[in-house]
């Protein structure tokens, strides 16, 4: 298991910033995603072992994260914000933070001029970081994380202030590093298709809770019995028509959703053809993670609906 | 984008313990402050200014007739050298003055404390980044007085063997002092300017007054506010001289006490700030 909690809570004050999340998040490339204020940034903290939980216990990479040196180890950080030191080049900060991170002169050097190069810092490396442009300050703070190749890799936002280019660059970085072999990654991102892009396994976390976690591709899959039907014309009208023929039809932004029975698809075309609207898909009900996100998220703030 | 995209192979080999880690922040540190200009002119300036004032006035001391032999009590005149306090402001505010502040700054705090190494090897490899430094005007020219004054026959061997071992102590002492302090102002803010003000304040800020109140009103447990004074007073008494006025086994416990709670403030500040944002 890559992180394994048990009731794990954080509180501040008022706030219960992480309440009792009990998760098992497998090997492999993870994505975390929650609205502002959903405790990813203070998981991650948690996992980094830089907060004290409050109660329950957390696991990464079977360490306990009590264990703090042990566990940061392991990892390699990128966080969202601008964090390089400024004065320094590229190649001497990247070694910099290989040598606190516990790697020889000799091996932290050749590491650093390594991943600059993987990712594409090559030419620039004798630079001052100060004079990069974001989307090579991004790639500096990868070629950090990676510099001391840990088993987990925490990418906080890191599409973050980039062009459609850079995006696409630092995505295929990140691509690359999620499908190497014994190499794990938990992209913390807003950017939704990001995380679809890159990871199997989600976990969506609001008000500190774990409201779904599971592999993508199940979680967007939704239920079996039920059809997604994409039409254009008065949708409203069609789920109430549908109604009135006794199939049970939700009208949402991502479509109609509606039970599987008999003769279902003859009740479609049939009100297709009342309506004049047309029918664009029907068959399984696959969402976006952002649908599917936007759902479970409404499902939390009303209870019960 | 790099045309030699995935090369780079899982590195299998096991890292360094923490004091190695430490160490590298230590060596980076001081090889930045080394190589920067204004650092450069500040400790040679300081270096050289102190131990060049220090030895005259040992000098001075040992020529002018005061109806007694040359011993240890001679020292207590460069150990209370007024450019130390001066140099060891300017000193602590150039070089120290931004060890914190500067990657409170920068944000660079947060990838510091991602890896393997705690707040207090960060605070310690800090430390250990400005006290050397702070030493070449505290401890270097006292320790250089006593040994060209025994080259030039003024004292005998034992004695500046003696009084270089107790400019070590009194000098370490001054050096904690503002490794603490100056630490301590970095911490409060992400403006290294404001940090370095801090110092001249708590130096002169402090001294002058009590010195001048003291003179005003008379009552010389004033100078207990100063720090300069404390420390006089301690190395005065370290080195056999008679009394500044004012009890060098209190100055001795503010010292310690204030260095202490400065080491302490700053230990919980560090814990304090915010490691993740966003």
């Amino acid at each position: 298991m890559l992180v394994e909690t048990a009731g794990l809570t954080k509180v501040f004050g008022e706030v219960r910033a992480v309440d009792d999340l009990t998760v098992k998040i497998p090997d492999g490339a993870i994505g975390l995603v929650g609205p502002n204020g959903a405790g990813k940034t203070t998981f991650l903290r948690l996992l980094l072992s830089l907060l004290r939980p409050t109660a329950g216990t957390a696991k990464v990479l079977g360490r306990d994260i009590e264990d703090g040196l042990a566990v940061r180890e392991r990892i390699g950080y990128m966080p969202e914000h601008d964090c390089l030191i400024p004065d320094m080049t590229g190649v001497g900060l990247v070694s910099y933070m290989g040598r606190v991170s516990g790697l020889d002169r000799d091996t932290a050097m050749s590491r650093s001029h390594d991943v600059l190069q993987f990712v594409g810092v090559e030419e620039e490396r004798y630079r001052k970081v100060a004079e990069y442009s974001t989307g090579m300050k991004q790639k500096v703070k990868l070629a950090q994380a990676m510099v001391h190749d840990p088993q987990l890799y925490i990418f906080d936002e890191p599409t973050t202030g980039l062009d459609p280019r850079g995006r696409s660059e630092m995505l295929d970085l990140v691509g690359t590093i999620a499908k190497s072999p014994g190499r794990n990654v938990i992209l913390s991102s807003h950017l939704l298709p990001d995380v679809e892009t890159i990871c199997k396994y989600i976990v969506i976390l609001d008000g500190g809770h774990q409201i779904a976690a599971g592999e993508l591709s199940q979680l967007l899959s939704g239920a079996t019995d039920r059809l997604r039907i994409d039409v254009r014309g008065d949708r409203d009208a069609f789920a109430r028509l549908l109604k009135d023929a006794g199939f049970d039809a939700d009208a949402g932004p991502s479509g109609l959703h509606v039970s599987r029975k008999p003769g279902l698809e003859a009740a479609v075309f049939e009100t297709a053809k009342s309506l004049g609207a047309e029918v664009r898909y029907m068959g399984k009900e696959i969402r976006s993670l952002e649908e599917l996100f936007l759902e479970l998220v409404a499902r939390t703030e009303k209870p019960g609906a | 984008m790099s045309i030699t995209l995935p090369t780079y192979s899982r590195l299998e080999i096991p890292l360094l313990g923490r004091r190695q880690r430490v160490w590298a922040i230590i060596a980076t540190g001081l090889r930045k402050e080394l190589r920067r200009p204004a650092a450069i002119v500040v400790m040679a300036l300081g270096a050289a200014f102190t131990t060049i004032t220090s030895i005259a006035i040992l000098f001075i001391a040992t020529i002018i007739p005061s109806g007694q032999a040359p011993n240890l009590t001679f020292f207590s005149g460069p150990a209370s050298n007024f450019f130390v306090l001066f140099f060891v402001s300017l000193m602590a505010s150039v070089i120290g003055a931004g060890l914190i502040a500067d990657d409170l700054q920068s944000m660079a705090f947060t990838l510091y404390l991602s890896r393997p190494i705690t707040q207090l090897d960060y605070l310690l490899a800090k430390a250990a980044i400005l006290a050397p430094l702070v030493a070449m005007v505290t401890i270097l020219p006292l320790l250089l007085a006593a040994l060209v004054a025994a080259f030039l026959g003024f004292f005998s061997w034992t004695i500046a063997l003696e009084a270089m071992g107790i400019s070590i102590v009194v000098g370490g002492l001054l050096t904690l002092f503002y490794t603490a302090i100056t630490l301590f102002l970095s911490s409060l803010s992400r403006r290294k300017g404001i940090a370095g003000a801090g110092v001249f304040a708590v130096n002169f800020g402090l001294t002058i007054p009590a010195e001048v109140l003291t003179i005003v009103i008379g009552n010389r447990s004033i100078l207990y506010l100063s720090p300069w004074d404390n420390y006089v007073a301690v190395a005065t008494a370290a080195f056999g001289a008679s009394s500044t006025g004012i009890d060098w086994a209190v100055a001795l416990a503010i010292l310690l006490g204030v260095t202490v709670l400065a080491a302490l403030v700053t230990y919980v500040r560090m814990k304090a700030v915010e490691v993740i944002t966003g």
